[in-house]
């Protein structure tokens, strides 16, 4: 399957945003879905927010607004841990998919699945962003905010983006999903610096805990066919979730990933282990009553986030490096989302300098 | 409203429909009716063959505990409830401030009362402080249920919303078994007490009343020795240890290390807020350069025994 089945209930279009052509686009790839033009989307987010589930209820709709701040941004990492380097691209807001332990949950006041429409905008912005560091590598991405592909069948914003990365040599340009949406990237000509990446989990976790998502194996199953058409793929193991019988699980998972994928095709892989900030907790409580993974060790980070306590993560961490290793993996570069020094030197037996240097190292078997 | 004096007996104090408050204290108010008498008039109004309060309880409990025989009242002649019952809420609000357990009590009544939910939510809970959100409302439908023990237990102790909001989560035999280790505790042990025990229970799938049940737990709660304080102090330590095994094993770990390697007593020593980092800080006071030294000959001696390098090795898989 490369299809994504969502549908909004309804597009609301801010009536500044009628005119732009991805506007144009959207219209004409829902024409079924019902539209109304809208004046202040305030009025709107304030009413979903008084609903008993209103990050449930936004998933039915799709906002096409326009950005008034910028589209580009450093990704905020987290305050004393080490971060990556990585810019983000914030073209859409939240995602159909619904995910217990999103972050979006918490961190975006708007409950609206939102794209941002304004693409000259962008590109402008873009142009800007490219030539001031174009005498370095860096990596940037859209799946921060929302799931870069979830929305694709409508919005079809993949061909804009690889067209508009293909021959940027020192970009590398990142489009992180969990769906199998892949149509309209498998119609593009593939760049060495695009790459297209999945989050991945074990069955058991993405059946339990990622609402809407593809199976796993889809997923890989997905990447497989982006990687024969010619582009690099990544995997984020992210968040990496303990619970009784985990470690067979993700053996599972990475040996059927690793049969599958070249390795050598791999840009990139990224392990985060779960972690988040106080009120999301309650959040969860609230929205996935019967979600139990929130009452493992957490102890609270430097960072004010919850996170396992640090052995927990590091036995967590080796395993899994452990068995990428072990299924021809050992040559793909990783790297961890939001990590301390003492995790680096334990776990990967050497400290990253700073964000620079991650970014760096990820680099090098491109170069 | 008509002004008329009433017996206190007259005034049926059984019927408390239009009651929001269960809970104060009459000592200042009964001093103050014995110095002034009553300055306000209490509103009752005539339902069922009977005066019925509508507002003004705390005055008339107060005049009845310092045996007034009569007092004045305005009559409330309206009939409707629920416009009676917003006098009352009006009344209150422009008065006095309301506790948690009031707004439960109001937003409870409101809808009895028949007042529209999109009315209470966008009208009544801004008025009540309260976050316009469905779930806020069901929370306080929660609360306004609390056993009246419970009820009281809170007044007293001025519980706060988000341990009110862990209390809900418990089942009403559970949060009575939870009382007498939440009544000598103050706010931050209180919620370490429920947060812990819902989350181990949550984990393991057992029932908390189970938890609270356990042989471990009964022993200090049955021991004639320990004080209610001790009783419910030895508890939340026990439950947090459940609840964070590894963290604790660590902590016992870094604890037995300074009993073995007899590190001196006047000088603290402390690992990283739960062991995230790999820092250990020391730390001494000293008046002049005799005690200096003779801090620094005390970890020389303790940094020259063998225990020593294990101190690292806790925090190291090497």
């Amino acid at each position: 399957m490369i299809e994504s089945d969502y549908t909004p209930q309804k597009i609301f279009i801010e009536r500044n945003s009628l005119d732009f052509a991805l506007t144009k686009r959207i219209i004409k790839n829902t024409s079924r879905v019902p539209k109304e033009i809208i004046d202040n989307p305030h009025e709107l987010i304030e009413d979903l927010k008084v609903t008993r589930n209103a990050i449930q209820e936004g998933k039915k709709y799709l906002l096409l607004t326009k950005q008034r701040g910028e589209f580009v941004k450093p990704c905020p990492c987290t305050p004393h841990y080490i971060g990556c380097n990585y810019f983000i691209i914030n073209l859409e807001l939240n995602c159909p998919l619904d995910c217990s332990y999103c972050i979006l949950q918490h961190y975006l006041s708007n409950p609206l699945i939102t794209v941002h429409v304004n693409l000259k905008d962008l590109w402008r912005e873009l142009d800007i962003f490219c030539n001031k560091n174009r005498k370095r590598a860096f990596r940037i991405g859209t799946g921060e905010l929302g799931d870069s592909l979830a929305l694709d069948h409508m919005t079809e914003i993949s061909k804009d983006l690889i067209s508009y990365f293909r021959g940027k040599r020192n970009v590398y340009f990142e489009l992180k999903t969990k769906t199998t949406n892949i149509r309209n990237v498998l119609n593009q000509e593939p760049a060495d610096n695009i790459v297209i990446s999945w989050s991945l989990n074990s069955s058991k976790m993405a059946l339990e805990l990622e609402r809407g998502a593809p199976e796993v194996e889809e997923r890989v199953y997905a990447a497989r066919r982006v990687l024969e058409k010619g582009f690099r793929v990544g995997f984020h193991f992210d968040p990496l979730i303990r619970y009784p019988g985990w470690e067979q699980d993700y053996e599972e998972l990475i040996k059927m990933l690793m049969k599958t994928i070249e390795p050598g095709r791999i840009a990139w892989m990224s392990l985060g282990s779960l972690r988040f900030p106080p009120l999301l907790k309650s959040i969860i409580k609230k929205r996935f009553p019967k979600t139990k993974i929130f009452y493992d060790e957490f102890i609270k980070g430097k960072d004010g986030k919850f996170r396992y306590f640090k052995p927990l993560r590091i036995e967590l961490y080796k395993e899994i490096i452990s068995f990428i290793k072990k299924n021809g993996g050992s040559d793909v570069p990783l790297y961890f989302c939001m990590e301390s020094e003492a995790l680096w030197r334990e776990v990967m037996r050497w400290v990253p300098k700073g964000k620079k240097e991650v970014e760096r190292s990820l680099f090098l078997p491109f170069e | 409203m008509k002004n008329k004096y009433l017996n206190l007996n007259d005034i049926y104090l059984k019927d408390e429909r239009f009651r929001i408050s269960y809970f104060f204290s009459l000592e200042k108010l009964a001093l103050s009716l014995k110095k002034i008498g009553l300055i306000y008039p209490p509103l009752v109004s005539f339902r069922n063959n009977h005066f019925i309060l509508v507002s003004g309880w705390k005055r008339v409990l107060a005049c009845s505990q310092i045996s007034l025989s009569s007092i004045p009242v305005f009559v409330v002649e309206e009939e409707d409830e629920l416009k009676t019952f917003l006098i009352a809420f009006y009344e209150n609000l422009a008065t006095r401030e309301f506790s948690l357990l009031d707004k439960a009590e109001i937003l409870r009544k409101l809808k009895e009362f028949g007042e529209a939910k999109r009315n209470i939510l966008e009208f009544y809970m801004p008025l009540l402080n309260i976050p316009q959100t469905l779930s806020h409302l069901d929370m306080f439908a929660t609360f306004s249920q609390f056993e009246p023990e419970l009820k009281k237990f809170i007044h007293e102790k001025h519980i706060p919303f988000a341990s009110l909001e862990m209390l809900a989560e418990f089942n009403s035999s559970e949060r009575r078994l939870l009382l007498p280790l939440l009544l000598p505790l103050g706010q931050n042990k209180q919620k370490e007490i429920l947060e812990n025990l819902r989350e181990i229970s949550l984990k393991n799938d057992i029932p908390a009343e189970k938890v609270l049940k356990s042989a471990e737990i009964l022993e200090i709660v049955d021991s004639e020795k320990l004080s209610p304080l001790q009783k419910a102090n030895k508890i939340r330590l026990l439950l947090k240890r459940k609840r964070f095994p590894h963290l604790y094993s660590w902590k016992e770990a870094f604890d037995s290390f300074l009993k073995k390697a007899c590190w001196p007593e006047d000088i603290a020593i402390n690992h990283s807020p739960f062991f995230e980092d790999e820092d250990v800080t020391v730390h001494f006071n000293f008046k002049n350069e005799k005690e200096f030294k003779s801090h620094l000959l005390k970890l020389q001696e303790v940094a020259s025994k063998k225990e020593f390098s294990r101190l690292f090795k806790l925090f190291s898989d090497d």
